[in-house]
């Protein structure tokens, strides 16, 4: 047996490197990020509007939260794997 | 200065908010009718309250009007370069630097006269981006060499060294002035792009340089326009103004002995020609800059408007504001003037820039 033959067997042994729930890991930690990266503008929108209007804390409270929802959705895979 | 993140979103909501709280036309026509101390009271109730109300012991009637716009126009849009950062920064204050070079003049204007400080300090709209601190140092001093001194390290100091000079062989302040008015206009479409050719062709910015080169460019009609109207015998190429597309020097040179060439010449560029097709009629009919003007700030208004919608992320939520205050300030000044002079209403209503 060659040497490469070798170190197939072990790393079918091993498994592969990234299993279903590491998976489904990094696919909240990207769903994380990019809720976060939308909320960074919406988040400034909204302390801008609040500046002019006290009124506005309420709506742009729930507008910033909003990508939020891109997270919980992520977080569904984390159940089905 | 342009180094950074910019941040359109948190300007832009504060700026559109503003914008809501402007005059509307029902306001104007209720301006319409009162006379000056109505107009004060009225404005009390409104954005100008704290204005009026600091101003109110030292002046009455129009003055009192026209210093309170003036203060709080400047309030707004000094707001608006403490606000922004990065690329945006640098996009306002191009634009905004048109009142630092109105302060300057006024200020040289006033050490000629020998006028008292608090007079000019009153004079001044403080929405450029010289700071208050340097602006009061231009009030304690005596001299306009001592002026020019302050401002080192500003844009403006280089040209103004070598108008001095002049200013001394002439004694007079045109050098100064014109020296100022050109390093603004130079400066108000340097480095915009990273080269020749290389222009945003469309987009937010696309439009903010036909914005500014328009202002170049009807600057330079207007001026051509005085001088085919005044007959004075001047170099017009001393008053050209580089950057715009409508004109080139020659074609200034050529232009001011014909007015109707003039005209003639705006109608057929393809950038002006059909969105002020309705402007330039009335200004051949009856060859009133004034009204032309009006109609080209409408025009400008409503445009960036709607480019404001278009991109909701970008430098033309604040265009929009900026020209919108400018033309609410104008329109209150001309109703009060207007009304102290005793113009009728109609009149006063030919005056205002509504949408």
């Amino acid at each position: 047996m060659s040497e490469l033959d070798i170190a197939m067997q072990a790393a079918q042994a091993a498994g592969p490197t990234l299993e279903n729930s590491g998976a489904a890991a990094i696919a909240v930690g990207l769903a994380a990020l990019a809720a976060g990266y939308a909320e960074r503008g919406i988040g400034a929108a909204a302390v801008g509007a609040i500046a002019e209007d006290d009124d506005m804390f309420v709506p742009g409270l729930i507008m910033t939260v909003l990508p939020e929802t891109l997270v919980i959705l992520a977080l569904v895979v984390v159940f089905i794997v | 200065m342009s180094a950074g993140a910019s941040n359109p979103e948190y300007v832009n909501a504060r700026v559109r908010s503003r914008r809501a709280s402007l005059f509307s036309d029902e306001d104007y026509r209720k301006l319409i009718r009162m006379g000056p101390s109505e107009i004060a009271r009225f404005m009390e109730e409104t954005e100008y309250e704290r204005e009026i109300n600091e101003l109110g012991t030292r002046f009455s009637g129009v003055d009192l009007i026209e210093y309170a716009l003036n203060r709080n126009l400047a309030k707004h849009f000094e707001d608006m370069i403490d606000w922004s950062q990065g690329r945006l920064y640098d996009l306002i204050a191009r634009y905004l630097r048109k009142f630092d070079v109105w302060n300057l003049k006024t200020i040289f204007r006033g050490i000629y006269t020998d006028s008292d400080p608090e007079e000019i300090r009153t004079d001044l709209i403080r929405a450029g981006e010289l700071d208050d601190r340097t602006i009061d140092r231009l009030l304690e001093t005596d001299t306009i060499e001592d002026a020019i001194e302050v401002l080192y390290g500003t844009m403006y100091y280089e040209a103004l060294t070598e108008a001095f000079e002049e200013y001394e062989e002439a004694g007079a302040l045109v050098p100064l002035e014109n020296a100022l008015d050109r390093e603004f206009y130079e400066n108000l479409l340097e480095d915009l792009s990273r080269g020749a050719g290389d222009e945003p062709q469309e987009g937010p910015v696309a439009n903010y340089i036909e914005f500014l080169q328009a202002e170049i460019d009807f600057r330079n009609a207007r001026n051509a326009f005085r001088l085919a109207r005044s007959g004075a015998d001047l170099d017009p190429a001393a008053y050209y103004i580089d950057g715009g597309v409508l004109f080139d020097e020659s074609d200034l040179n050529r232009l001011v002995g014909d007015y109707d060439a003039l005209v003639d010449h705006i109608s057929e560029d393809r950038r002006y020609g059909d969105r002020l097709s309705e402007a330039l009629d009335q200004l051949r009919d009856a060859d009133s800059l004034i009204q032309f003007e009006h109609a080209l700030d409408a025009a400008l208004l409503e445009y960036s408007d709607t480019l404001s919608s278009i991109y909701p992320t970008s430098v033309s939520a604040v265009l929009s504001y900026i020209l919108a205050k400018e033309r609410e300030v104008e329109n209150i000044r001309a109703i009060a003037r207007g009304r102290e002079v005793g113009l009728d209403e109609n009149e006063i209503e030919e005056e205002l820039v509504v949408l």
